[in-house]
């Protein structure tokens, strides 16, 4: 009963505070103005340990007297507990100083850049989650039976990607961790988009992501972009069945399938070839020590990247995975899509294996004001 | 004679409302999401005082990377779309179609809008269309 009536409380306090905004979800600077930094002195009222981000409730007094209670949104809860903080390292009651960027809306929400306990002067729930430091010797990359480099195992995952956005090779621009372009006008260089897509991509980007349907819906994160998010993933190889499943860190515990019994890439009928899939339809083979996957059937429900580059269901990908040593997973990926792009283009990164650890459960909870 | 051409005319109306009905409860259960071309997708809406077709419209539109395609009000009477073109710049969306009017004549339809709400999967075209006598308000929204 004390249960449900927190429960309850805690949604109306959410409501107070979300009032006014369409949704509670959205890319960090889709959501904050960046340009402006503030500081809010109060006390915590609740702390909602949920992703896609932590938040923080605490009463702001001002020069009147008069209490407002504000959100301060965090990091989510995956990178806070591997930076070493959990649900009670606040508690109500506690004395807290905020600094960050207050929302667009004008509603009482503030990014929770720096929290400080007024009490100890302590700064807390920071992300430090960073890469483990790479090994002085270089470990060579394990090997299966068959002779090839083993896409994931033996026990542990892929992260820390090295880019977190997908920008065609050679092409040097400046953008955040979200693919959101430091300056717009770069946004012709991203990829050879056909005009359309550019448009889109300008809209998506003059509009902060903020209409990326990951965050606002949940939706999976589709093509490569799960290959890019710090939530990671894993790679499992099933020699048995011939398959080659990618388990994700994020969207919601999704999982992608490439067949390596040397099918043909078409659809089944009454199955993928009616119902295009988030992740395509892949198959798989191995090129010397690279595992090559040419994946088709798309749907256009999601967005393919992080910075919102459109899509049709015209994509095909052609990726090349190959594990140069144990620690390192070198990604390679030809995008083709007559749809939206006048050209195929080309990207490729690194990601880090993370050794002995779980892939981190994160579930989007699609928090809705 | 002349009663069998109202009974002619009153059921090829019946069937196209039916047809336009059973496409609009088929598409409109819900707006399905729709992040590749904008126009992709199925329209529903009005061409205001359009006395040849009547005032509602189902237009359907596909994008094969090179062309927009498509048809409206798909049935028995559907007119295939002969040009059409997305601009970018304002999204400007300009439609052109020919149909036959009731006395077997030629009739070239344009429609020109813009898109409203880009970002939505139930985005709109909002603008004007024109044809043989008639011209009127034209929206239409994506289901």
């Amino acid at each position: 009963m004390l249960h449900r009536r927190a429960i309850g409380g805690l949604g109306l306090v959410w409501l107070v505070a979300m009032a006014g905004a369409a949704f509670a979800q959205v890319e960090p600077a889709a959501k904050f103005d960046t340009s402006k930094t503030m500081t809010l002195e109060g006390i915590v009222t609740a702390v909602d340990w949920r992703n896609p981000h932590a938040h923080i409730f605490f009463n702001v007094k001002d020069k009147n007297g008069a209490v407002a209670n504000w959100a301060a949104e965090l990091a989510n809860t995956i990178v806070l507990e591997k930076s070493g903080w959990s649900a009670r390292t606040l508690r109500a009651g506690d004395a807290i100083g905020v600094r960050g960027h207050p929302a667009r809306d004008g509603t009482r929400q503030i990014s929770g850049d720096t929290v400080t306990q007024t009490a100890t002067g302590q700064k807390v729930l920071f992300a430090k989650d960073t890469a483990p430091p790479p090994p002085k010797t270089p470990r060579a990359a394990p090997r299966g039976p068959d002779g090839h480099p083993l896409l994931g195992g033996p026990d542990g995952y892929w992260g820390y990607p090295s880019a977190t956005a997908l920008v065609q090779s050679g092409v040097n621009v400046r953008m955040d961790a979200e693919g959101l372009l430091a300056n717009l006008a770069d946004a012709p260089k991203v990829a050879p988009f056909q005009p359309w897509a550019l448009g889109v991509y300008r809209h998506r980007q003059e509009r902060q992501l903020r209409d990326d349907p990951m965050w606002l819906n949940c939706k999976p994160p589709g093509g490569v972009r799960y290959l890019q998010s710090p939530l990671g993933f894993q790679l499992i190889e099933d020699p048995v069945r011939q398959r080659v499943f990618a388990l994700l860190g994020s969207g919601n515990h999704n999982y992608r399938i490439v067949y390596t019994d040397g099918r043909k890439n078409v659809g089944q009928v009454r199955g993928d070839d009616d119902n295009p899939l988030y992740y395509g339809r892949g198959v798989g083979k191995w090129d010397g020590d690279a595992f090559v996957v040419e994946t088709t059937g798309f749907n256009e429900d999601f967005w393919f990247t992080n910075g919102g580059l459109p899509h049709t269901n015209l994509l095909s990908m052609t990726e090349r995975f190959t594990r140069p040593n144990f620690d390192t997973l070198h990604y390679e990926v030809t995008v083709n899509d007559p749809g939206a792009y006048t050209q195929p283009w080309s990207a490729s990164w690194d990601l880090r294996w993370v050794d002995g650890q779980e892939l981190p459960v994160f579930f989007c909870q699609e928090n809705r004001s | 004679m002349q009663e069998g051409s109202v009974w002619g005319r009153l059921v090829s109306r019946t069937a196209r409302v039916l047809a336009v009905a059973l496409v609009a409860v088929l598409v409109g259960a819900g707006a399905f999401a729709q992040e590749g071309h904008p126009l992709k997708g199925s329209w529903l809406g009005t061409w205001a005082s359009n006395a040849a077709l009547g005032d509602n419209i189902l237009l359907i539109l596909d994008w094969d990377g090179k062309a927009i395609t498509g048809m409206i009000n798909p049935g028995t009477d559907d007119i295939p779309i002969a040009k059409a073109s997305l601009d970018p710049k304002g999204w400007m969306v300009t439609l052109e179609a020919d149909a036959k009017d009731k006395a077997g004549k030629s009739v070239h339809y344009v429609i020109q809008g813009h898109i409203e709400n880009l970002e939505l999967p139930n985005r709109s075209i909002v603008g004007t269309w024109s044809g043989g006598n008639g011209k009127g308000a034209f929206e239409a929204s994506r289901q």
